[in-house]
């Protein structure tokens, strides 16, 4: 059994003057792929790294409904991946039991009550 | 140098929930019973593959079995720790560096976790509560939104692996379950039912490298590839895991002369959950790109049909006890080249292929992934 250690490994939100959730996360300047986190260099090719905001909107690649227990969360619950536009894919919490609509429409809405990643989802 | 390595003997506990027994108890099984095999005593070194065991837990196992003052190297590659265990095991008979070595995996899981393993809250989708079954869940149903399966056909591979375990005397489970049964199971993790999931194991296996003597029937490795996983995200075509499956399988193949797994006559892979048997299969390359689920519900895959794919009964059926299950494939491997493997036997099996992925690291498209190829002399 682990228990957390460190800072929060989760992608950092930040909310934009808009009004918009976005993730905090870096582009690489070699091969511009995008990376949810705070990371020193590009995990696909090892070069530097700068800041980039990522979201709110993207599409819903997969999603599944969690009915087991896992210390920190309450079952059920429903997850996503989310591919961000022009962005990573994150993995986010839906509101809900049910299985997001995979190809739907979702955005950012913030964090949930657990600190985890929220997004709404187009139905 | 380079000389053949043959894998001399091999040796399993028993699998299955057994909290009563320690780890050395499992462990002496499992080498014991490679040990008798080889007909040895000794070996000049060990690689011992284990994820969640104790630290120095090796070296406290070995002790109980008079196996001290040789090198005991332990290494953690997730679910293919055992299979990176007999890679190492391998190279350093086929280099020459030791004569003769040990690849031991061990795992007791029912005294780690309560339930299912618990995300490792470090990683940023373990955090945030993406256990196993959810992850393959993802993958299960990104196949059933694309067509690429169906739940039935999810559920065949339950049906399958469980129909072969019945003649698997060291498996966890068995059983004759139909497709309803297998979807009726409760839910674990959508459209994951229970009965498509791994069940929570404990035990050990091992296997005695040494160089190839010649001799008939010699069991002997054709090739050994190991890999870890590359950024699996957005830009990936596939769904996790296959993309390092198909890369170490070429490896795996490209070394061993083989044009395709087609041509090998039996195969064990990685089945923690039922998708995970469909993927792996399209990525070995053992049947078409989008077959891999019909190919399970239509009998290509199973005991009699035309690639058998996990005879002993796979992870579902026989258990998987992370560290050991590796080993545990290898071992299964080895009895069926030899045509020890009784009413599960694949007939005049010669080429055997074993692979093993695992790891939940986000971003990675598996922490490590091992195949390796295994032929009968
Ligand atoms: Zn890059």
């Amino acid at each position: 059994m682990s228990s957390p250690t460190g800072g929060d490994p989760r992608p950092e939100i930040h909310r934009t003057a808009q009004g918009d959730w976005v993730v905090v996360g870096r582009r690489c300047r070699a091969c511009a792929e995008p990376v949810a986190y705070a990371w020193p260099r590009c995990p696909a090719c090892a070069a530097a790294v700068e800041a980039a905001h990522f979201g709110p909107r993207g599409t819903v690649w997969s999603s599944t409904v969690v009915r087991i227990a896992v210390p920190g969360h309450t079952p059920p619950y429903s997850l996503a991946y989310v591919d961000l536009d022009d962005g990573p894919r994150v993995l986010a919490h839906v509101a809900g039991d049910e299985p997001a609509p995979i190809g739907r429409p979702a955005w950012l809405v913030g964090t949930s009550d657990a600190g985890d990643l929220q997004v709404e989802v187009d139905r | 140098m380079s000389a053949s390595v043959a894998v001399a003997g091999v040796g399993t506990s028993h699998f299955g929930r057994q909290p009563e027994r320690d780890l050395v108890a499992l462990a002496w099984d499992a080498v014991r019973e490679a040990f008798d095999d080889a007909g040895v005593e000794a070996v000049d070194a060990v690689w011992v593959g284990t994820v969640f065991a104790p630290a120095g837990v090796a070296q406290r196992v070995l002790r109980a079995m008079g196996i001290t003052g040789v090198p005991i190297i332990t290494v953690e590659n997730a679910c293919a720790s055992g299979t990176t265990a007999f890679v190492e095991a391998h190279e350093a008979v086929r280099t020459g560096r030791y004569g003769r070595v040990l690849a031991l995996g061990l795992e007791q899981m029912s005294t780690a976790f309560s339930g299912a393993i618990t995300p490792e809250t470090t990683d940023p989708e373990g955090r945030a509560g993406l256990a196993m079954p959810a992850m393959y869940a993802m993958s299960a149903a990104r196949y059933l939104h694309s067509g690429a399966a169906t739940a039935e056909q999810l559920a065949a591979v339950s049906v399958k692996n469980h129909a072969h375990a019945v003649h698997n005397p060291r498996a966890q489970y068995s059983g004759r379950y139909t497709v309803v049964e297998v979807l009726a199971s409760r839910m674990i993790a959508d459209p994951l039912t229970l009965l498509q999931c791994c069940p929570t194991s404990d035990g050990a296996a091992a296997a005695v490298l040494t160089a190839a003597t010649g001799g008939a029937g010699e069991v002997v490795v054709r090739s050994a590839a190991l890999r870890s996983g590359a950024p699996w995200n957005h830009r990936s075509p596939h769904v996790w895991g296959h993309d390092v499956v198909a890369d170490t399988a070429r490896d795996a193949l490209t070394a061993a002369g083989l044009d395709a797994a087609t041509d090998v006559d039996v195969v064990e892979v990685h089945d923690a959950f039922t998708i995970g048997e469909i993927v792996t299969t399209e990525a070995l390359g053992l049947v078409p790109p989008g077959d891999g689920g019909k190919a399970a519900a239509g009998g290509v895959t199973a005991l009699g049909g035309a690639h058998p794919v996990n005879p002993s009964g796979g992870l579902l059926s026989r258990g998987h006890p992370l560290g050991a299950t590796g080993l545990a494939q290898l071992a299964e491997i080895s009895w069926q080249l030899r045509g020890r493997c009784g009413a599960r036997q694949v007939d005049g099996a010669r080429l055997g292929l074993v692979e093993t992925m695992g790891g939940g690291v986000s971003v990675l498209d598996g922490n490590s992934c091992v195949v390796t190829v295994l032929e009968a002399r």
